[in-house]
């Protein structure tokens, strides 16, 4: 009677142990897939060429807001300031996540360009990037 | 008979472990198949260069012709093309091509013709800006292009204010093939 209780037992333990690390798999598949496409390289890329092909569309007059709020997390997350992370200079959108990371990618338009980063009532940034631009004098 | 019920259930235990260790196998092959394919979609870096050459396009369009209106920089008061125009044209179109680093290729290209017909086969004028020695990517046709300069062409009608009708062919080219590419 005991060892039948104690079979029983083994049973449950070892489906238990075998649905927790199938859980725990599927976790740590789940984390890795997320972690890849939130990845400071990747959106270094993205928002660097996306920036950069918005610069090349614009017309002077225009005034551009971009969410970069995924920016800003990865920035927060890795302590570098908001307005040190993206930086528009000599036809070159430069975009700085990481600590050891960086991409800066070439813009033809030779237009005046005004960055504004916005700020909420307490004086943090949004996250939020406004750009103007005005025909170069 | 309980000898044969326990042989059954060791049997059943066995069979369960070993149920198990395929499944975890089954487990890491997916894994294995999942990291991999997510390397290979989020390893290569976006490639732009087709917008970035139809923008560039875009952008020497209007300067050409915007609105229905010619630049007045083209045409001289007889109606001649002004060589001021091409010499000029970079910064008459707000177009920078000046890259940072030594020894670094200029990676983009603009050609314009004006035809004065579409058939016309001689251009009347004619302006050349960046590194032409991207043009032959143009023409090569090869499976794998993606280490090749992308190209834009663009054609338009142009009416001038005296009457004249040009066809206007644009051809635009972007290389950028380290940003691009693997």
């Amino acid at each position: 009677m005991h060892k039948k209780r104690g079979k029983k037992g083994e049973i449950l333990v070892e489906n238990i142990i075998f649905i927790v690390l199938n859980v725990l798999f599927l976790a740590i598949l789940i984390i890795f897939l997320l972690n890849q496409g939130n990845g400071t390289l990747l959106l270094e890329d993205s928002y660097s060429k996306e920036i950069a092909l918005l610069i090349d569309s614009a017309k002077p007059g225009m005034i551009m807001t971009i969410n970069l709020e995924k920016a800003k997390e990865v920035l927060d997350k890795n302590g570098i300031s908001f307005d040190e992370g993206i930086l528009i200079k000599d036809h070159y959108v430069t975009v700085k996540l990481g600590e050891n990371s960086g991409k800066s990618y070439h813009f033809f338009n030779d237009i005046e360009i005004n960055p504004y980063l916005e700020k909420n009532g307490e004086g943090d940034f949004t996250g939020f990037y406004t750009l103007t631009f005005e025909k170069k004098t | 008979m309980t000898k044969k019920i326990s042989r059954k259930t060791k049997m059943n235990k066995k069979g369960d472990k070993l149920l198990s260790v395929y499944w975890f196998l089954i487990l890491v092959i997916v894994a294995t198949g999942i990291v991999l394919m997510v390397n290979v979609f989020y390893g290569n870096p976006y490639d732009v260069r087709e917008i970035e050459s139809a923008l560039l396009a875009n952008k020497v369009a209007d300067c050409i012709y915007y609105g229905g209106e010619v630049n007045p920089e083209i045409f001289s008061v007889q109606g001649v093309f002004k060589e001021s125009f091409r010499d000029g044209f970079m910064e008459d179109c707000s177009l920078n091509f000046d890259v940072q680093g030594d020894f670094v290729q200029v990676p983009y290209y603009i050609e314009v013709d004006f035809f004065s017909g579409i058939n016309s086969k001689k251009s009347e004028f004619n302006i050349t800006e960046g590194n032409n020695n991207l043009k032959p990517d143009c023409k090569i046709e090869v499976a794998d292009s993606s280490k090749l300069a992308k190209c834009t062409d663009k054609s338009f009608f142009m009416r001038t204010k005296n009457g004249g009708v040009y066809f206007v062919k644009l051809l635009t080219i972007i290389s950028k093939t380290n940003e691009n590419t693997n």
